[in-house]
């Protein structure tokens, strides 16, 4: 027989025999009846609700919705702390039908509501906004290893000397590759900060080079007319008629100082 | 020329400029120019009084022929002279005066630059002067939009209040200080700025203030998610669970070692007082959460 045959008969024997399921008949009638039951599944459907309103609320840009919705989630959550004596009272109620342990996994399920009610953020302890803190626990909680340790049932797991000198080793170096870890996160925390202040001191030196810049290129289009004037005034001082004149004169001066030399000499 | 005698010199330009029967026009230009060459003679001979008095007059001298910049150089050589000899008052007369002058030129750096050396030279012995001048400094660079520059002088300025052991001058002048940061978008100084303050104030032990400090910079959006929010976050839970362990272990790494080591000073000495009295008065806002509103 196939698996498909298997259940297909399973569901088969099941519909056949279900009016002798006690357990189901109670708990059709249970919902009518019980008022625990009743307050219970009410009480769940408002948590149910206030989470999906603090999801709302933590993915919501509009702060003041935020706000609103967090306004809420806390009043929701006051009124379901204030119900929950109620239905500790009801739990210990013995109800007719119900088992000893179905009496006692109650009374577990409504201690159980206060610590899930608290747990549902509201933005009050986390300063109304949760970014930070899930960012840091997320940051300090780095896990290499899934398992937790410790968790090794002692009936199926019997501890030999190597298996133990092992698993120290196995602590000695997590240990030190933690630490060298803190080392390089300090490290980088510094590297960090320094890179953050040069960017902020770069910022600053932007506007100053801009005007370093423009003073500059005023300085070097002054020097520039300057040397076209100077060029042109050397020029016209300088012109080849004034040079051959300066030189003829020059020549001419010579000669007569040479002249008189001779006729002095002799 | 600069042979001649400095006591020469003053005395014939201040024959050039004293009125008197021959003499209808005081002449500026040259006893300007005699004025200076006497001072830098003196300052050689290092007659520090005289050359005080030499700069004086000189930079009066330009003032008269309208440059502002030059009188404005001298009035600073003459703020200089007078720290050394140590005539207190008239070195930040003299500094803000140099500072006025530059700022009728339009020159707002070399204003508050003047201001700050001033305030620098008085720091020890005058330190309230020495604040006002860092403050005045400050304003003047945050009215022309260059609060960039500002960032050292509110360093500086916290600094002497804190030594002054003036907390909560110190704690607004650092919210001024983020407010500026804020402006040229520098978030690192900002949310240091913040941190620092907070410091501050859980310094003093009024961890009311600190919370509410906390909670109005939470406004900006920056400082929330960045690591001194972080920590600042964290500081101020520890306080409340009044945890003494845990706060001495939050001021230990950074971001705290990142801050002004004045500011990193005080938080190696926190906490301070006792955090019982923190206790009580947490009890009673814890009631108030309750209370449905």
């Amino acid at each position: 027989m196939s698996v498909i045959d298997i259940l297909t008969r399973v569901d088969v024997i099941c519909k056949k025999y279900e009016k002798y399921d006690v357990d189901k008949l109670n708990a059709d009638n249970v919902s009518g009846d019980d008022a625990f039951a009743r307050l219970y599944a009410s009480v769940d459907s408002d948590i149910e609700s206030a989470l999906q309103k603090a999801e709302a609320a933590s993915s919501e840009k509009n702060r003041a919705a935020v706000v609103a919705l967090n306004a809420e989630i806390r009043r929701t959550k006051a009124r379901l702390l204030e119900e929950i004596p109620k239905l500790q009272r009801l739990a210990v109620k013995k109800v007719k039908g119900l088992s000893k342990e179905e009496l006692a996994t109650r009374s577990d399920l409504v201690s159980a509501l206060p610590d899930r009610i608290q747990s549902i953020p509201d933005g009050s302890s986390t300063g109304a906004k949760t970014g930070g803190w899930t960012a840091s626990g997320s940051r300090t909680g780095i896990r290499f290893d899934t398992t937790s340790d410790g968790r090794f049932d002692s009936e199926y797991f019997q501890q030999t000397e190597e298996s133990n000198q092992f698993r120290q080793e196995y602590e000695m170096r997590k240990m030190k590759q933690d630490q060298g870890l803190d080392v390089i996160s300090e490290g980088l925390d510094t590297l960090k900060n320094m890179a953050h202040d040069m960017n902020e001191e770069l910022d600053r030196q932007v506007p100053l080079m801009d005007e370093i810049d423009s003073k500059v290129d005023k300085a070097t289009s002054d020097l520039k007319h300057t040397n076209v004037r100077l060029k042109q005034t050397v020029t016209q001082l300088r012109s080849s008629r004034n040079f051959c004149i300066d030189i003829i004169l020059l020549c001419i001066i010579l000669g007569i100082a040479a002249y008189l030399y001779n006729v002095l000499k002799k | 020329m600069t042979t001649q005698d400095p006591g020469k010199l003053m005395a014939k330009a201040d024959k050039l400029t004293k009125l008197s029967f021959t003499r209808w026009n005081a002449d500026w230009k040259n006893a300007t120019a005699l004025y200076e060459q006497a001072a830098v003679g003196y300052r050689f001979k290092k007659e520090n009084e005289k050359a005080k008095e030499a700069f004086e007059k000189a930079s009066k001298g330009q003032e008269m022929i309208s440059s502002p910049w030059d009188a404005a150089k001298h009035m600073e050589s003459a703020a200089s002279l007078a720290k050394e000899l140590g005539h207190w008052n008239e070195v930040s007369d003299f500094y803000r005066k140099a500072s006025e002058l530059y700022r009728e030129c339009g020159r707002s750096q070399p204003a508050s630059d003047a201001l700050g050396k001033g305030a620098s030279a008085l720091e020890d012995t005058n330190p309230d002067e020495a604040v006002r001048l860092y403050i005045d400094a400050c304003e003047i660079l945050e009215e022309d939009g260059k609060e960039q520059m500002a960032f050292d002088l509110y360093r500086a300025a916290t600094s002497t209040y804190v030594k002054l052991e003036r907390y909560t001058d110190a704690a607004t002048l650092l919210l001024r200080w983020g407010v500026a940061a804020d402006k040229c978008n520098a978030v690192n100084s900002q949310c240091k700025a913040y941190l620092s303050a907070i410091i501050i104030y859980l310094y003093m032990h009024d961890f009311q203030q600190a919370q509410k400090c906390y909670n109005d910079c939470s406004q900006v959006g920056a400082f929330l998610s960045s690591d001194q929010g972080r920590c600042a976050r964290k500081l101020l839970s520890a306080y409340e669970e009044g945890d003494i362990e845990e706060i001495k272990r939050l001021a230990q790494p950074s971001p705290i070692t990142h801050l002004d080591h004045v500011i990193i000073k005080l938080a190696r000495k926190l906490p301070t007082g006792d955090l019982k009295e923190l206790e009580k008065e947490e009890d009673k806002e814890t009631l108030d959460e309750n209370d449905l509103t």
